[in-house]
C-alpha cells in the first residue's frame, strides 16, 4: 500500500544546526494498516508525515503508495491520495469560510476547481448526513463560520473533512494532543469508526502510550529519525506501557520522556 | 453647483470603487498587500488613452486596459510564487518597473483626450443619458463587475481562491496549487485597477505618469471604511461595504476640499485616514486592558 524505501532528510545542510531528521527509513504500510506512531520529541515523526504529505522532497530514497512512485510529487498533486488531520485544531480548516464551504473544499480534494457554483442541494444533504453522525449539533449549523466553532468541533469537522472523499491513506498527526481529555476521547472514538468504517489505511502519531497500544492493529517507534520498534500481532497485544518503555530504552540508549507520554 | 459637485463626486466614487474592488480581492481575500495597484492604474488610463488617441475604438481600448492590468497582476504573481520574492517586494517591483514602461505606452508624460470619443461621450448619446450618462454607465459597470466577483468567490474555484488567503497550508493538502490561485487573485485584481484607471482617464479626458501614485493607500482606505461602515458578515455584504467604502472615501475627499484644504494635501489625509484606521482597533485594546487593570486593583 505505502511504501517509503530509505528516505533520508536533512534540515539546514551545511550550517552548525544541520539535523538529520530521517535517517535511511523505511516502512511499508499494508492495505486497511491502522499504525499508531510513537517516540520522542525529534524522533522525525511529524517529519515522516510531511515527506510522505509531500511539504518537502527528501533528499533521497523513494515514497510510493499502490506501486505509484510520489517521491517527486509536489503535495497538491498527492491530495487525491493522502488527507491529513494536524495536531493544531486551528490549521485543518479556513476559519473565515462557513461549515459547508469547509466541506465543499475537501468533497472536491484533489479534483479540478471549477468555475460553477460551488454548493448545491444535493451537497447539503449529503454534508448534513454526515454532520449528524457526528453527534456535535453541526448539522444545523452549515452557513455558519468555522471561527465560531470550538478547537473540538474543528478537529472533528477536520476529520470529517480528511474522510469525505475517501482517501487511500489517512496521516493523523496528533489530532487529539490540543484537545481536553473528554474531548480528546470523543475525536479519537469518531476516528475508530471512520476508520472501521471506511476501511482506512492510517498512519497515526500519538503520545499516549495507551492510546499507542489500544488503536489500531500495529505500533511503531521512531528515534533519531529511525523505525527502532516495529510490533503487531501477540506481541503487540501482550504488550503494556512499562515493557513498551524498556523496550524503548533498550533500543535507542536513552530515557524517554515519560512524565509526558504517561500523562498525555 | 451643489448637486454638480455631488454627481461627480458620486461619478468618481463608483469608478474608484471598481479600482477598490481589485484591492479587496488581494488586500481581503487573498491576504496580500499588492503595491503593484500604483502602478496598473496608471497602466490601465495610458493603455485605454493612447489607443484611443490611435484611433481604436474607446469600448475596445477599455477591454484592453484591463487585459493589461492582468498581465501587471500576472508578473507580480510570477515574482512572488516562482522567485520567493516578499509580497511587498514583488509589488513595488512591478509598481517601479511598471512606471517606465507606462511612459512608453503614452510616449510622453501626459495624454490629453480632449474632443476624442470615450466610453462616456458614446453612452451620452443614449437616449436620456446626456447629462447623467457617466453616473449611469459607472454604476451600471460597478454593479456588474461587484456581481460577478460575488458569483465568482462561491464557485469551486472562487472558494479555492480565498482558502489561499485564509489557510494556505490546509487548501493546498485539498490538492489545490496555491500559487496558481495567487496569481489568478492578483491579475485578477490588477484587471480591475487597470479598467478603473481607464475609465477615469476618459472621464478626466487626461492620463498623466504620475496619476496612480497613492493609489493603494486610497483603495486600502476605502475597504477600511466601507468595512467599518457596512460590516463584513458575508461575502454580498463585504463587496457591498466595499464598493461603499470608495464612494464614501471620495465624499470625504470632496468635503475636505470644500472646507478649503488644497488637493495636494489629499495624501496626506489619506494617509491619515489608513493610520487611524490600522491603529484604532490597536488604541481600544490596549485602552481596555487599562480599565481593566484599574478594576482589578480596585478588587483588591
Amino acid at each position: 500500500m505505502l511504501n517509503v524505501r530509505e528516505i533520508l532528510k536533512t534540515f539546514n545542510l551545511g550550517t552548525i544546526n544541520q539535523k538529520i531528521a530521517l535517517n535511511k527509513l523505511s516502512l511499508e504500510l499494508f492495505p486497511n494498516d491502522f499504525v499508531t506512531v510513537i517516540g520522542s520529541n525529534g524522533a522525525g515523526k511529524s517529519t515522516l508525515l510531511n515527506a510522505i504529505a509531500g511539504n518537502f522532497f527528501v533528499d533521497s530514497g523513494k515514497i510510493a503508495i499502490e506501486n505509484a512512485d510520489i517521491t517527486r510529487l509536489p503535495a497538491h498533486k498527492r491530495a487525491d491520495m493522502i488527507s491529513r488531520v494536524f495536531q493544531d485544531p486551528l490549521s485543518g480548516t479556513a476559519a473565515s469560510m462557513t461549515i459547508e464551504e469547509n466541506l465543499i473544499m475537501a468533497y472536491r480534494r484533489g479534483k479540478t476547481r471549477r468555475l460553477r457554483p460551488a454548493i448545491g442541494a444535493k451537497e447539503r444533504d449529503i454534508f448534513r448526513a454526515k454532520l449528524e453522525k457526528l453527534g456535535l449539533g453541526l448539522e444545523n449549523r452549515l452557513t455558519h463560520r468555522v471561527s465560531l466553532l470550538s478547537g473540538g468541533q474543528r478537529q472533528a469537522l477536520t476529520l470529517l473533512m480528511a474522510t469525505l472523499q475517501k482517501p487511500k491513506l489517512l496521516l493523523l498527526d496528533e489530532h487529539t494532543a490540543a484537545l481536553d481529555p473528554k474531548t480528546a476521547e470523543k475525536v479519537l472514538e469518531l476516528t475508530c469508526n471512520v476508520t472501521e468504517q471506511e476501511h482506512l489505511t492510517t498512519l497515526m502519531i500519538t503520545h499516549n502510550l495507551d492510546h499507542a497500544l489500544t488503536f489500531g492493529n500495529r505500533t511503531i517507534m521512531m528515534h533519531e529519525g529511525r523505525v527502532i520498534l516495529d510490533i503487531k500481532g501477540t506481541e503487540r497485544n501482550n504488550m503494556t506501557i512499562s515493557n513498551l518503555l524498556q523496550m524503548f530504552e533498550k533500543a535507542s540508549g536513552a530515557h524517554m520522556n515519560t512524565d509526558r507520554m504517561i500523562l498525555a | 453647483m451643489f448637486s454638480q459637485i455631488a454627481l461627480g463626486t458620486m461619478e468618481q466614487g463608483l469608478m474608484y470603487a471598481i479600482m477598490v474592488l481589485g484591492v479587496y480581492l488581494t488586500y481581503r481575500i487573498l491576504d496580500y498587500a499588492d503595491l503593484s495597484v500604483d502602478g496598473s492604474f496608471t497602466l490601465g488610463a495610458a493603455t485605454a488613452t493612447s489607443m484611443i488617441v490611435g484611433g481604436t475604438d474607446p469600448w475596445l481600448a477599455t477591454g484592453m486596459a484591463f487585459i493589461a492590468g492582468t498581465l501587471a497582476g500576472l508578473f507580480t504573481g510570477i515574482l512572488h510564487t516562482k522567485f520567493k520574492i516578499t509580497p511587498l517586494l514583488s509589488g513595488i517591483l512591478t509598481m517601479t518597473a511598471l512606471y517606465s514602461i507606462n511612459l512608453r505606452v503614452m510616449g510622453r508624460a501626459n495624454i490629453s483626450l480632449l474632443g476624442s470619443r470615450t466610453v462616456f461621450t458614446d453612452f451620452a448619446k443614449l437616449p436620456f443619458m446626456e447629462e447623467y450618462g457617466v453616473f449611469v454607465l459607472c454604476l451600471i459597470s460597478v454593479v456588474c463587475l461587484g456581481s460577478v466577483i460575488y458569483f465568482f468567490l462561491q464557485t469551486e474555484l472562487g472558494l479555492a481562491l480565498r482558502a489561499t488567503g485564509d489557510n494556505e497550508l490546509m487548501i493546498r493538502s485539498l490538492g489545490v496549487n496555491t500559487d496558481l490561485m495567487k496569481i489568478l487573485g492578483l491579475s485578477l485584481s490588477n484587471g480591475l485597477v487597470a479598467f478603473a484607471g481607464s475609465y477615469v482617464a476618459q472621464k478626466v479626458q487626461f492620463a498623466d505618469a504620475s496619476m496612480g501614485i497613492g493609489m493603494i493607500i486610497a483603495g486600502l482606505a476605502s475597504v477600511i471604511i466601507g468595512e467599518v461602515l457596512i460590516g463584513t458578515s458575508s461575502i454580498g455584504r463585504a463587496i457591498l461595504a466595499v464598493i461603499c467604502g470608495g464612494v464614501i472615501y471620495r465624499v470625504i475627499i470632496a468635503v475636505v476640499l470644500q472646507l478649503g484644504l488644497e488637493a495636494t494635501d489629499l495624501k496626506l489625509i489619506t494617509a491619515f485616514i489608513v493610520i487611524i484606521a490600522l491603529v484604532s482597533p490597536n488604541i481600544r485594546r490596549s485602552l481596555s486592558s487599562l480599565l481593566k487593570g484599574v478594576q482589578g486593583k480596585e478588587a483588591q
